[in-house]
């Protein structure tokens, strides 16, 4: 039975915006599982129809095997939630958001005292416990989020962003727990920026764009898809944008073999070519013939982060993501 | 039986944001000491006119006045948790919806009762004592908190409407007054213009202070006492009903 299940998911909005166009995945039990995409690319909108905090407009979607829509109750039981923005109640102690979590998962007496307590020692907030978590530091506060997504032992984590904002020491912190989560079998789902760690962890992921998912697949098939190594050309006058300087370029190397595909991005122009080392003289010497001035040339085999360039025409900026951030869950609404 | 047990854990979150905030609470019981400590004492020569003690008249009054202040802050507190996520983190739990609203409101009727209970404690520093002793308190007390549950609903269901705290603020502050003025809280409706008397008669916070003026000055009045419980469970109704609404629409 897979963990997730949905086909043909659709989300229109009230003022007619469609945020998710009929998008099918599955995710396996105890994956883990990168849901990729730009900003606006519905992400966020399919994570909240999963986790029963939004409706969807059509479509089927079993979530830890019960419809989010006809059993919403036994989906949350088997679910934990992480928000893009750290949410806890910033009144109470660490201690206490936990215990109101297991609370209101009906755990009660020991069983939850020591639960909070296991957690706590995990998350490294043992001795700020007690103290309220206004005064928490932000990984603090992100770890005690963590953690109380987790006592009720769900069997499932959605995860949207968890480590955005936060600085390396802390993301790196966060990424080890989920990865010993999801060995001790808990189902990771989870949205983020960062696409190394998303290499080095998720079996699987799914790239959104524009609300349909435009790749899926293990990252080592989904780099091999490329097949070639990445030049990186850069221009003098900076970014030659959708000028002429660009189209004259292009054309230039529309005159070379062996290219796979040429793939405009902010830095100037990306070319995708088997054995990219050998194209690189030929590259230069029909540049300077042509009179065009190169500023860098770069090569490099694929990483995910040309997958995401290639399925979405942008990269991604984690530090340009982390200021446009909304910072409302319902106020206004990310896609 | 969850919900029952999910209401009261919602409850006691809010009663510990309460504590922890001694700054809300003194803000605002300082208004109704400053009524209780100033007002009476500017206007006793009021007594003189009304035939009464002042300060034994205008207690319902302050008393109905702190209810419908602090029980409209209580929209403000739901747009803090749905701008934070907070809201959003319980409706993924199993949590009951309605004991997140219960809560709330249970909260707010708590709080009502013992902002009360202070003003009705100073105030008997100043010698008031109800006519109808230590139940007439409990009764006092009932009754204040059950109008400020019901009008805490008008103020959640602004904030979960406009999910602005500055709005529910505005609307609270350009309502308190005029509302207060034209009730029977601080006067006889025999002292009003005559237009004025006929808003007072319908004004619910006038119902509300009749019924405990009553019990502080003159006895059990069945006739004032059985109006009030009319006309805050009409409110109740009404503005309850209208949180509900409104909570499923952000529910959904």
């Amino acid at each position: 039975m897979p963990a997730v299940q949905v086909e043909n998911l659709v989300k229109t909005y009230g003022d007619g915006t469609q945020a998710v166009k009929g998008i099918s995945f599955k995710v396996d039990e105890g994956e883990f599982f990168g849901f990729l995409g730009p900003n606006g690319a519905g992400k966020s909108t399919t994570i909240k129809i999963l986790t029963t905090l939004l409706r969807k407009t059509s479509g089927l979607a079993n979530v830890a095997g019960h419809d989010i829509e006809h059993d919403p109750q036994k989906v949350r039981k088997l679910i934990g939630v992480q928000m893009q923005d750290t949410v806890i109640d910033e009144d109470l102690t660490g201690r206490e958001n936990l215990t109101l979590q297991g609370h209101l998962h009906q755990m009660h007496g020991e069983e939850l005292k020591e639960r909070v307590n296991t957690l706590l020692k995990i998350v490294d907030l043992e001795n700020a416990a007690d103290k309220r978590s206004a005064y928490y530091s932000g990984g603090m506060k992100k770890r005690l989020d963590l953690a109380s997504t987790l006592v009720h032992r769900p069997k499932i984590l959605f995860l949207d962003e968890p480590t955005t904002g936060l600085d390396p020491q802390s993301r790196a912190t966060v990424w080890s727990y989920l990865k010993e989560l999801n060995q001790e079998g808990i189902t990771i789902f989870i949205t983020t920026q960062y696409l190394e760690e998303v290499d080095r962890l998720c079996r699987r992921l799914a790239i959104l764009d524009h609300g349909e998912i435009v790749a899926q697949g293990s990252p080592s098939d989904l780099k091999s898809e490329i097949g070639a190594d990445r030049i990186t050309l850069g221009f003098e006058n900076g970014n030659p944008g959708a000028g002429a300087l660009k189209d004259k370029a292009k054309q230039v190397l529309s005159n070379l073999g062996g290219i796979t595909e040429v793939v405009d991005s902010d830095e100037g122009i990306v070319i995708y070519v088997k054995n990219g080392g050998f194209l690189v003289p030929d590259i230069v010497r029909a540049f300077d013939g042509a009179g065009i001035k190169l500023a860098s040339i770069g090569v490099s085999s694929p990483t995910l982060d040309d997958v995401f360039l290639k399925h979405t025409g942008r990269r991604i900026r984690p530090e340009e993501i982390d200021k446009s951030r909304a910072s409302g869950m319902f106020g206004r609404r990310r896609r | 039986m969850t919900f029952i047990s999910d209401t009261y854990y919602m409850f006691l979150r809010w009663m510990k944001k309460l504590v922890r905030n001694p700054i809300l609470l003194f803000f605002s019981l300082f208004q109704p000491i400053i009524f209780l400590l100033l007002f009476t004492q500017l206007f006793s020569s009021f007594g003189v006119l009304l035939g009464v003690n002042y300060t034994l008249f205008a207690t319902a009054g302050i008393v109905l006045q702190n209810a419908f202040s602090s029980a409209f802050q209580s929209g403000t507190a739901i747009v803090d948790d749905i701008k934070s996520g907070f809201l959003a983190k319980i409706l993924a739990t199993p949590a009951s919806r309605a004991s997140i609203l219960l809560g709330r409101l249970l909260s707010d009727a708590f709080r009502v009762f013992a902002q009360s209970l202070i003003i009705l404690l100073l105030a008997y520093g100043l010698g008031v004592f109800p006519a109808t002793g230590i139940l007439g308190y409990i009764l006092i007390l009932v009754t204040v908190a059950f109008f400020g549950l019901a009008w805490s609903g008008i103020s959640l269901a602004l904030g979960l409407r406009t999910k602005s705290a500055e709005t529910v603020f505005g609307i609270a502050g350009t309502l308190t007054f005029p509302l207060l003025f034209m009730s029977t809280a601080l006067m006889k409706p025999q002292l009003m213009p005559t237009w004025m008397q006929n808003v007072s008669a319908y004004n619910p916070i006038s119902f509300a202070v009749n019924a405990i003026r009553d019990l502080i000055m003159t006895g059990y009045v069945w006739n004032s006492f059985s109006q009030a419980y009319g006309v805050i469970s009409l409110i109740a109704v009404l503005t309850l009903g209208a949180t509900l609404y409104e909570f499923r629409k952000v529910v959904s």
